[in-house]
């Protein structure tokens, strides 16, 4: 180590340096974390993105239109399950920003029902939540000989005579109930789902407005 | 002029030191190049794409009278523009045929054991770039908002969700909130594929591109006859250039007219999202996933420190990863110890040739099980998952097994006879 080195290393400038140097990186790291942050997506509850509540009424899935409530004797035994959205009764809006409110409504004849499905919904219509538990796609197709559901991207097959049970593909749970009623002659939601609607996830950080 | 500009800019030097350079010639050695024309031509499309695009779902009235989401509207005017719907087409067709070829040129450099050293660096960035190339396609895929790029894209959302842990974090700061449903998912999206994940692409391009340079292309086998311990190849210009040029050009006749003829996701028929899925199949390079993702039954579900394993973070997640890992460790398993200048043959190495051929039929196998839904509906007895994980296992050790007997059976002799 020869003199000059000594003397540098002695040296308080090159320690003013050093020291600003890092506090800068320091504090430019600090905000980019600060702005970072805001990558942290929010998200805003409009009325159309309300969860489904008791007593909302059953319209069908369209877009856009007049909104049409579902009436029992539209259904008929066998037929393929119609996909419907939830309406707050007071503002009539239709819940349908929201994909976890899509509901599908079957009818059985309610002999086929087994009871504890039958005790939830209105003489043999049922109504399960239609977010398929595997990978949240929209379970959309009819099986007709097995008078069940298929979500067409992997192909679980839900009975809904059953309680949803899955009886193909790779769904990790049934689709959960939603307990029906009558009500002026239109169907109307007597309760929550009777359970956790589409995937189950970790829980998301999203800032709730 | 020429004069006057070397003068300053040392042309001449340039010249001499760079474009100079040896190129080995073969035809595999092309795959690369391919590659890197699909990437200009995706960026070049792609600006066009984004002077009409609105990466927005709000609500938008058609002339015809229907609400539709103004990404969606966008797309269909970008369809009715004087060659939009071509240009659009070749946009989706130059991603599938980079994926296709970056996925080709890594096999040529695995059967060729162009990973060794001193290339192990240059190796996992062209894997990284596989991998980018490949999100930067899912990025793109949700934009034109129709029905089935909906739930195409729902279903990777899902997958990203079922991370443990991170698993909702991630995906709700990727997409911008929970997908579909958030109006900053589309703006999000949009921003990563247009300028996020080009910008790393570029300078992960330029990067795979000078570390190749500075190390030299590995030469092919017969340059070890012709003109041992000497580099052989034509010079980067003007020979390099000109059969570049001719590629570039083949690549963009043919690929426009295949663009032209056959018009890619023709968002007018698939209508805009609704809550009818369509039986949406992901595009080929995510049909193994696909597949492997229909085989695994839903009692594959494990909790963990109140984490929840399930057959989607199995099938989505883990498997794929086992498979990157393999490949990012592989140049520090399969090592040597001198620096490597020409390609080893496919038959002189039965072991990872066979390894590889096992591989490529296990990928054809899980996308085979994608069919599952079709075979299961025509009544054939591939519908059946105890047949298909039968052909996914037992196909690839099958392979490996007749593979590796014909490899030396036909080479081992040959191996000996140099050796005496």
């Amino acid at each position: 180590m020869d003199e000059r080195e000594i003397r540098l290393q002695r040296s308080r400038r090159r320690l003013f340096l050093k020291t600003a140097i890092g506090t800068g990186i320091g504090l430019s790291l600090v905000s980019a974390f600060y702005v970072g942050a805001s990558l942290r997506p929010k998200a805003e509850v409009t009325p159309e993105k309300e969860p489904l509540k008791p007593g909302d009424i059953l319209v069908y899935a369209q877009g856009g239109g007049e909104p049409k409530p579902i009436r029992p004797e539209e259904l008929k035994p066998g037929d393929p399950f119609v996909l419907a959205y939830p309406m707050d009764p007071k503002t009539k809006v239709v819940k349908s920003g929201e994909a976890k409110n899509t509901v599908l409504v079957v009818r059985y004849n309610p002999a086929e029902l087994s009871p504890e499905v039958a005790q939830n919904g209105v003489e043999g219509i049922v109504a399960y939540s239609a977010v398929c538990t595997h990978l949240g796609c929209i379970v959309s197709q009819w099986v007709a000989d097995k008078k069940a559901g298929l979500c067409p991207c992997h192909g679980g097959i839900y009975d809904f005579a059953r309680g949803a049970q899955v009886i193909a593909g790779p769904p990790p749970r049934p689709v959960p109930q939603l307990p029906l009623k009558a009500e002026e002659g239109v169907l109307v939601a007597a309760g929550e789902f009777l359970g956790e609607v589409g995937v189950k996830a970790e829980a998301g950080f999203c800032r709730h407005v | 002029m020429y004069k006057w500009l070397d003068e300053r800019l040392d042309l001449t030097g340039l010249y001499q030191k760079v474009l100079r350079k040896a190129f080995p010639v073969h035809h595999s050695f092309f795959l690369g190049e391919i590659t890197l024309f699909a990437f200009i031509v995706l960026v070049l499309t792609g600006i066009f794409l984004t002077l009409n695009f609105e990466p927005s779902i709000r609500e938008v009235k058609l002339p015809d009278g229907r609400t539709v989401p103004a990404a969606y509207a966008s797309v269909l005017y970008i369809d009715s523009l004087p060659f939009g719907a071509v240009i659009r087409s070749l946009h989706h067709w130059s991603a599938h045929v980079m994926i296709a070829a970056a996925f080709l040129h890594m096999l040529r450099i695995l059967l060729s054991g162009a990973y060794k050293k001193p290339r192990e660096l240059n190796y996992l960035v062209g894997l990284a770039l596989l991998g980018l190339a490949v999100v930067t396609a899912f990025t793109g895929y949700a934009l034109p908002y129709d029905n089935y790029a909906v739930t195409a894209t729902r279903i990777g959302y899902g997958i990203a969700a079922s991370i443990p842990w991170v698993g909702g974090a991630i995906a709700e700061v990727m997409f911008g909130g929970e997908f579909p449903g958030s109006d900053r998912s589309i703006p999000r999206l949009y921003s990563l594929h247009v300028l996020w994940l080009p910008l790393l692409l570029m300078a992960l391009i330029g990067v795979h591109m000078a570390i190749m340079m500075k190390q030299k292309h590995t030469q092919p086998r017969y340059a070890e006859r012709v003109a041992p311990g000497k580099i052989l190849g034509v010079p980067m210009y003007p020979q390099q250039m000109v059969m570049m040029g001719i590629l570039f050009a083949l690549y963009v006749g043919v690929m426009t007219f295949i663009a032209g003829a056959f018009l890619a996701h023709p968002i007018e028929a698939f209508g805009p999202p609704t809550p009818n899925t369509p039986a949406v199949k992901p595009d080929w390079y995510f049909l193994w996933i696909y597949g492997i993702l229909q085989l695994i039954p839903s009692s594959w579900e494990f909790h963990l420190f109140g984490a929840t394993i399930g057959p989607e973070f199995i099938g989505g997640v883990v498997i794929p990863g086992i498979l990157a890992l393999v490949g990012l460790l592989l140049p520090f398993v399969d090592t040597r110890k001198d620096k490597m200048r020409y390609m080893e043959l496919p038959s002189e190495h039965p072991v990872r040739t066979s390894v590889i051929l096992a591989l490529l039929v296990f990928f054809l196998m899980t996308t085979l099980a994608g069919y599952k839904i079709e075979f299961q509906q025509q009544g054939s007895i591939l519908g059946n998952n105890a047949v298909l994980w039968t052909l996914v296992l037992g196909g690839p050790l099958l392979t490996y097994l007749v593979s590796y007997t014909l490899l030396r059976i036909f080479y081992g002799k040959e191996k000996e006879k140099a050796r005496q």
